[in-house]
Parts: C-alpha cells; sequence; structure tokens
C-alpha cells in the first residue's frame, strides 16, 4: 500500500515535471459506486478495479487527446447511497439491484438533468434466487409461513423487498400477516444473532453468507417466486452523452472481469474473497460453474419485464413516481462493445445459459453431461473436484475424509429450484441403500418431505447422508 | 461536543440568600451597581428605547421568528433560483416539496405516531442520563479519589459516536427499544456529567468552609451548598445533553426497522425521497429545540434566585 503510494507519488511528480512545458491535459473525474460486497456485482466494480482492466480500453485519441481521465472508486454497501451520490453528481457510473435500479431510474427521470441510464446488466438469476430468508438456526421455522406473526425484517427499497413483497402478492398476503420492519443487513445479522427478529430477508450475498457463517438457516430462496432478480451498471445520461467512448469502454473492461472468473472460478473466488472479505466459498456458490448468478451483460427482455413488475409493485405502495422504463433502458453502449469485440449481441441476449461444470468424475469415473444433477468437493487449499451425482459426491467426502483431507465446502444442486447450495446445510430425500442409494438434494425441508413421500423413502440431513456411507 | 461542554458564561457565584429578597426587576439600578453589571440602564426621561424593546419577551419574540424566517427566506432562494456558487443547491428539494411532503404524512396518523416514539425514546435515554450523570458528576467533583477511580475510564467512552454504538447496544441489551434508549443516553451523558463536575467544583470553598464549621453533616453540604452551587452548571449540562440526544436519535432508530423520526428519515434515504429527508431533519430540529426550551422553563424555576439575569446578555 505505502510502497504503492510512493510510487503514485513518484510518477504523479515526474508527470507534473514532464508534462508542465506541454499543453496541461483537462482531468476529468469519473465517480465509480461499487457495491464491493454485493458479490455478483463485482466483476462491474472491484475485479476492474484491482486488475486495472479499465485503462487499456480508455479512449485516447480525438476529442480525447487532451483529456486525462482520474477514476474514483467508492464503495458502498447498499444501492441507494450510489443513487445518492449520482443525483449528487458525484458518481457518474453506478452499479446496484433491481430495486434500486428502479428508484434510480425513477429518480432520476423526476430530476431534470439528473436522467441515469441502465447500460448493462451484471449477472442475474432468471427465476430470483440471489435473495433469500434467513432465519436463527436454532429456530423452528422451516418455511415462509411459519413466519405468520413473526417479526421479520429486510432493507427497505432493496431487491430483497422487492422479493417479499412479491412473494406475498403471489400468496394472496396481507400487509398483516407477519410484521415487516426495515433493517440494513449489519442491523439485520446482528438481530437475528441475538435472536431479536424471527426472519430477516437480505439480498446477495447475505442469504448464502450467513448460512455459511454457521447462526443461520436459509428457509426461503428468491427463486420460488420465479421473478428474476440481477445487478446492473446506471451511468448519468449527462456523462454518457459526454464522453459514449468511456461508458464503451467500461462495459468492455467488465467483459474482460467476466471472463477473468469463467477462466479459474477457483482463482477468481480466492482473489475476490481477499478483496471484499466475503469468504471464497460463498464467492463461489455465485459466480463459480452454473453458480447462482449467471455473468452476462446483456440486458434480456424478461429481466427488462421484472423491472416492469417490480415498478407496479412499489407504485401499489404509493412508494415510486411516474416512470418510463423502456426511455431508461440503453443497450446502444452494450452493442458497441459486443461489435468491438467480434460477438454477436441478439445471440447472447436470447440465451440464458451459464458456464458449466465439467470434467470427469475421479471417483465413479463418469464425465460430466448433467450438471444439475452434479456435485462440487472443495478440498481446503487444493482443488475443487467436480462429481457426477449427489451419490458420487457423498462417497467422494467419504473418501478423501478417510484419507485425510479436509474439506472446505461441497456444493450439489437443490433438484426442485435448480440452483446450487452448500449440501451440509440441505436436506436429502434418500431412497434404498447399499448400491442401490438414491440421494436427492433440496435446499427447503418441505421440499424433501414431498419428495421423500411420493418415492417412499426417508428425508435425512447431510449427517445422516454420510453416515449411511459408512459401507 | 467538546465546545458544548463548558458553559461561556460563568454563572454568578450563588448561594442560598440568608433571607427571601423581594423579586426586583432586573434593570434595577441598584441592582445593578452591587452586581457590577454594565450600566445599561437608560437616563431617566427617555420615554422609549429600541434596543430595550428588542429585549423585552415581544421583542424576543419578533427577533426569534426573524431568525428562523431568514433561514427559511435563504432556502427558498437558493432552492428556486438553483444558486450553485461552490455550495449546490440545485438537487434540494424546495421548502414547497417539504410543504407537499407534510400534507402527505399528516394524512394518516403515522407520522404523530412516529413523534410520539422518538420523543418517549428521547426522554427515556434522557432522563436515565440525568440521574446517572448528576449522580456520578456530583461523586467525581466532591471526591478526588473517586475522581481518580472513575473519570478515566468514561473519559474513554466519550469520542466514540452514537452511531458506532448500534452494533454492540444490539449485543448488549435484551430489547431493542432499550438498546435505542441506551444510544440516547449515552448522547445525552457526558455532556450533563462534565457540566456537573463543571459546577461542582466551581462552589465557592468559603461556603463549604462556613457549612462545615456550623457543623453540618456531608449529607447535608451536598444537599444545601454543593447542589444548589452546581445548579446553573447542570442545567447547561442538561440542555445540552437534550440536543446531544436528539442528534444521536437516527443512528439509535436504525435499530428500530419501523418508528421513529429518525427511523423515518433514515428510510427516506434508502428510498431516496428527498423531501421526506428533509422534513424529517426538521422535524427532529424542532423536537430538539422544544425539549432545549423545556430545560430552560425548568431551570427558571428551579433556581428563583438567578431570576432571568443569568440569561441576559448586556
Amino acid at each position: 500500500m505505502t510502497l504503492r503510494f510512493l510510487i503514485r507519488i513518484a510518477a504523479l511528480s515526474a508527470a507534473v515535471l514532464f508534462t508542465s512545458p506541454l499543453q496541461a491535459k483537462e482531468v476529468v473525474t469519473i465517480g465509480i459506486g461499487t457495491q464491493n460486497t454485493t458479490t455478483n456485482t463485482v466483476t462491474g466494480g472491484i475485479v476492474i478495479k484491482e486488475l486495472g482492466l479499465l485503462d487499456k480500453y480508455l479512449p485516447k485519441t480525438g476529442k480525447y487527446a487532451n483529456i486525462d481521465f482520474k477514476l474514483d472508486w467508492q464503495n458502498f454497501t447498499s444501492g441507494p447511497p450510489v443513487t445518492n451520490g449520482m443525483m449528487a453528481n458525484k458518481i457518474q457510473i453506478g452499479m446496484m439491484g433491481d430495486y434500486p435500479l428502479l428508484v434510480n431510474g425513477a429518480n432520476g427521470q423526476q430530476s431534470r438533468g439528473n436522467e441515469t441510464q441502465l447500460v448493462a446488466v451484471i449477472a442475474y438469476n432468471a427465476f430470483g434466487a440471489g435473495n433469500g430468508v434467513v432465519v436463527n438456526k436454532d429456530s423452528p421455522y422451516y418455511q415462509l409461513a411459519d413466519l405468520k406473526g413473526k417479526n421479520v425484517s429486510v432493507p427497505f427499497g432493496s431487491a430483497a423487498h422487492g422479493m417479499l413483497l412479491q412473494a406475498m402478492q403471489a400468496r394472496g398476503w396481507s400487509d398483516d400477516f407477519w410484521n415487516l420492519v426495515s433493517q440494513t443487513p449489519e442491523i439485520g445479522t446482528s438481530n437475528l444473532r441475538e435472536k431479536k427478529i424471527d426472519g430477516h430477508a437480505d439480498f446477495v450475498p447475505f442469504g448464502e453468507l450467513l448460512p455459511y457463517r454457521g447462526f443461520a438457516r436459509k428457509i426461503f430462496d428468491g427463486a420460488e417466486t420465479g421473478v428474476p432478480t440481477f445487478h446492473g451498471i446506471v451511468v448519468r445520461k449527462d456523462f454518457a452523452d459526454k464522453y459514449p467512448e468511456v461508458v464503451v469502454a467500461y462495459i468492455r473492461a467488465m467483459m474482460d472481469a467476466d471472463d477473468w472468473v469463467r477462466k479459474n472460478p477457483r482463482l477468481a473466488a480466492e482473489q475476490i474473497a481477499a478483496w471484499t472479505k466475503i469468504e471464497k466459498e460463498v464467492v463461489y456458490i455465485f459466480l463459480g460453474p452454473d453458480g447462482i448468478h449467471t455473468l452476462d451483460p446483456t440486458i434480456k427482455p424478461l429481466l427488462v419485464n421484472s423491472v416492469k413488475t417490480s415498478y407496479g409493485v412499489l407504485q401499489k405502495l404509493g412508494k415510486v413516481k411516474e416512470f418510463n422504463v423502456d426511455a431508461w433502458v440503453n443497450d446502444s453502449y452494450l452493442r458497441a462493445a459486443f461489435k468491438q469485440r467480434g460477438l454477436d449481441y441478439d445471440a447472447q441476449k436470447r440465451t440464458l445459459a451459464n458456464y458449466d461444470i465439467q470434467g470427469k468424475d475421479p471417483i465413479c469415473g463418469k464425465t460430466i453431461t448433467r450438471p444439475k444433477d452434479a456435485g462440487e468437493i472443495w478440498i481446503e487449499g487444493g482443488d475443487i473436484v467436480p462429481l457426477s451425482s449427489p451419490v458420487c459426491t457423498f462417497m467422494g467426502i467419504r473418501k478423501y475424509q478417510d484419507a485425510g483431507k479436509k474439506i472446505a465446502v461441497v456444493y450439489l444442486y437443490d433438484h426442485g429450484l435448480g440452483i446450487k447450495v452448500f449440501a451440509d446445510r440441505a436436506f436429502y430425500a434418500v431412497n434404498g441403500s447399499g448400491t442401490k442409494l438414491d440421494v436427492v438434494p433440496f435446499l427447503l425441508k418441505k421440499d424433501a418431505e414431498t419428495s421423500a413421500a411420493k418415492s417412499g423413502g426417508t428425508v435425512a440431513t447431510y449427517e445422516q447422508v454420510l453416515a449411511k456411507m459408512e459401507k | 461536543m467538546a465546545l458544548m461542554d463548558r458553559h461561556p458564561i460563568a454563572p454568578p457565584p450563588a448561594a442560598p440568600p440568608p433571607h427571601p429578597i423581594p423579586a426586583v426587576p432586573i434593570r434595577q439600578p441598584r441592582l445593578e451597581a452591587i452586581e457590577g453589571g454594565a450600566a445599561t440602564a437608560p437616563a431617566p426621561g427617555i420615554p422609549f428605547s429600541l434596543k430595550r424593546w428588542l429585549e423585552s419577551g415581544i421583542g424576543a419574540a419578533l427577533l426569534g421568528t426573524l431568525s428562523i424566517g431568514a433561514v427559511l427566506l435563504v432556502w427558498y432562494l437558493a432552492t428556486r433560483y438553483k444558486l450553485d456558487v461552490y455550495i449546490r443547491f440545485g438537487n434540494i428539494p424546495t421548502p414547497l416539496d417539504v410543504w407537499h411532503s407534510i400534507l402527505d404524512v399528516t394524512r394518516s396518523d403515522k407520522f404523530a405516531v412516529n413523534i410520539g416514539i422518538s420523543m418517549r425514546r428521547v426522554l427515556l435515554g434522557f432522563s436515565g442520563a440525568a440521574i446517572v450523570g448528576t449522580i456520578l458528576g456530583i461523586m467525581v467533583g466532591r471526591y478526588r479519589i473517586f475522581r481518580s477511580l472513575a473519570l478515566p475510564a468514561m473519559e474513554l467512552f466519550r469520542p466514540i459516536p452514537a452511531i458506532a454504538w448500534v452494533p454492540m447496544a444490539i449485543m448488549l441489551w435484551p430489547s431493542n427499544e432499550v438498546s435505542i434508549a441506551f444510544i440516547t443516553f449515552l448522547g445525552a451523558f457526558f455532556p450533563i456529567l462534565l457540566n456537573t463536575i463543571h459546577g461542582v467544583e466551581s462552589v465557592d470553598g468559603v461556603l463549604l468552609r462556613a457549612a462545615h464549621s456550623l457543623g453540618a453533616k456531608e449529607k447535608d453540604v451536598i444537599l444545601y451548598v454543593v447542589i444548589p452551587g452546581a445548579l446553573p452548571h447542570i442545567f447547561t449540562g442538561l440542555a445540552v445533553g437534550m440536543g446531544v440526544a436528539w442528534v444521536s436519535l437516527i443512528a439509535a432508530e436504525m435499530i428500530s426497522g419501523q418508528f421513529g423520526i429518525g427511523y423515518f428519515t433514515w428510510e427516506a434515504y434508502s428510498l431516496i425521497s428527498y423531501p421526506d429527508i428533509a422534513l424529517g431533519m426538521i422535524t427532529i430540529g424542532v423536537l430538539g429545540l422544544l425539549c432545549s426550551k423545556a430545560i430552560d422553563l425548568c431551570s427558571r424555576l428551579a433556581m428563583p434566585w438567578t431570576g432571568a439575569a443569568a440569561g441576559a446578555g448586556k
């Protein structure tokens, strides 16, 4: 840090010494509002910053020959402060989740001269996974309906708040179904720990992070709403109109960051964990292969429609004024970036594909063909081993443990919601035994119970399944 | 904060008067001569003086209205013409926006409930601070050993801002209402403590010796000499403490998640609703002002011997 600072000072003074006789350059500061702890925004923020991906693409010719861009990175824990900075013109490029984005766009349109544009998506989940409701691990609640009449907190105006409103509307629950209060992630987490709140709904990464840290259990996943959730990049319209090439450059830098994550997800997760203090195992469950969120910058119609749905929900509550979503979405910068990279934007816009778990299962000796049946074992301080099925995964866990290896984390896929889960937090429908053993993982206890009832099996926890593997 | 710890005007050494003095009008020349005040009394024969009239009750009210009116006018003009001279008023909500917010919130009784709940929390925290702060202040000011023992530990906590206490307060107390009251308590506690200490130390030694030589016990000395002597300072501490209790309200009510004027302001921030933020700020300001005025009134009632003289600037 200090060394880098000294080098920077030296470079700056050298720059001043050598350029002073020349024409003085105009310095343009670009304020960039990031959310480092919101894991699925990292390729739009901290990765670009730490790997210096933007400098390569910033325009330096033509009208930019006499402009020196200075990047001012500002980090926040949620979207609203970023919007605040954008309205004050201290931040020109910002990133946030779907609901804060909606508030951002509506506010910009209300206040002439402060309009913003949605120029790219960072990551999304087509069914709404990523937001979730967690309870204290000792509490007797296993599904959303169990929280009837209880105290539930959520950061108001966040994507998780949107998820709850959707869930309530879908179930026909009135406002007095439970006592909904607003608490920031920091405060909600403390309260959950102290059992002062019965449930806490939150956005990425808290739905995974709190169970991972061991004092919470996820009882509802945004995937159950079926309404897509995403994080995106907004820019101030005046800035984008004046420097369109800079916006394109930023999108290209983000695409490079996406490639960097996909090329070596394990290394990326470790690096991102070092930068953001969110554990690597949690980063990986979001951004790893077939992770909860798909890195894809294209603005897909289903995401725009979800913003319109959210707008309807917020308008009903009288929380947001007039908002023209279509005027706010602007994919021209994305198209330019795709063109420069020689990629087909429309083809990418149509696909919902994520990058997949690949390789050969060393335990059962099969090549992995069905990613949603697969599992992964992350050996502490070592590699991530891909497995072809839940049973092979459990066999692998036994084998590695018997060989004296420490296992950092195991991932499987919920067979109902199709999302990646921590194996030791999941519930299993178990059938048969010995070589005929079949194990089906679920995030929610009720889903495992339903599946077990259908197939005449039993419900087991991670430890119970492992015990069955003693053979 | 540190600036507010000390009262700028040293109050006159107050001892209980030996026999009641009839209330005298403050501008009576005879009294001024005794008190050594500046002789600003007008020469007899001038029927009207503007300065005197402005210092009277009606004049003071008029000046107060003028002061707040000036703030409103500057705010209106700055936002109306989007003033931009280093300070930028372009996006600041106008008084009219805030007026619409007021109309919005008065449609239901929710806002009144918010105010009521905040008042309850502040008063709870403040009364706790007043009792604990005064007692500890008298102990610290009166007993040297206790001072050396207790003051350093308390001074350690003084600079910690209210917002930093939020996570610990959640962990410390069994319910969130208590956590919130605790944070307002902390805000009020230190000004009250320090001013009380200062007040106890500034009690005239002659009075203490006189009381002792007349055979007063420690209890009586504290009750009849120390406390009345320190009262002006204690009330200064209470007034400052009340202000700081309101200052820490937003930090405290971040915990609450649904009620209170601090929470209202915080929620408006998370939904980027600037007029509501301004309304919350103004409401907190007004409530704080009213509470400080109430303390002021109490101090006059509690110390009739100082009359209104303590505040009458020359």
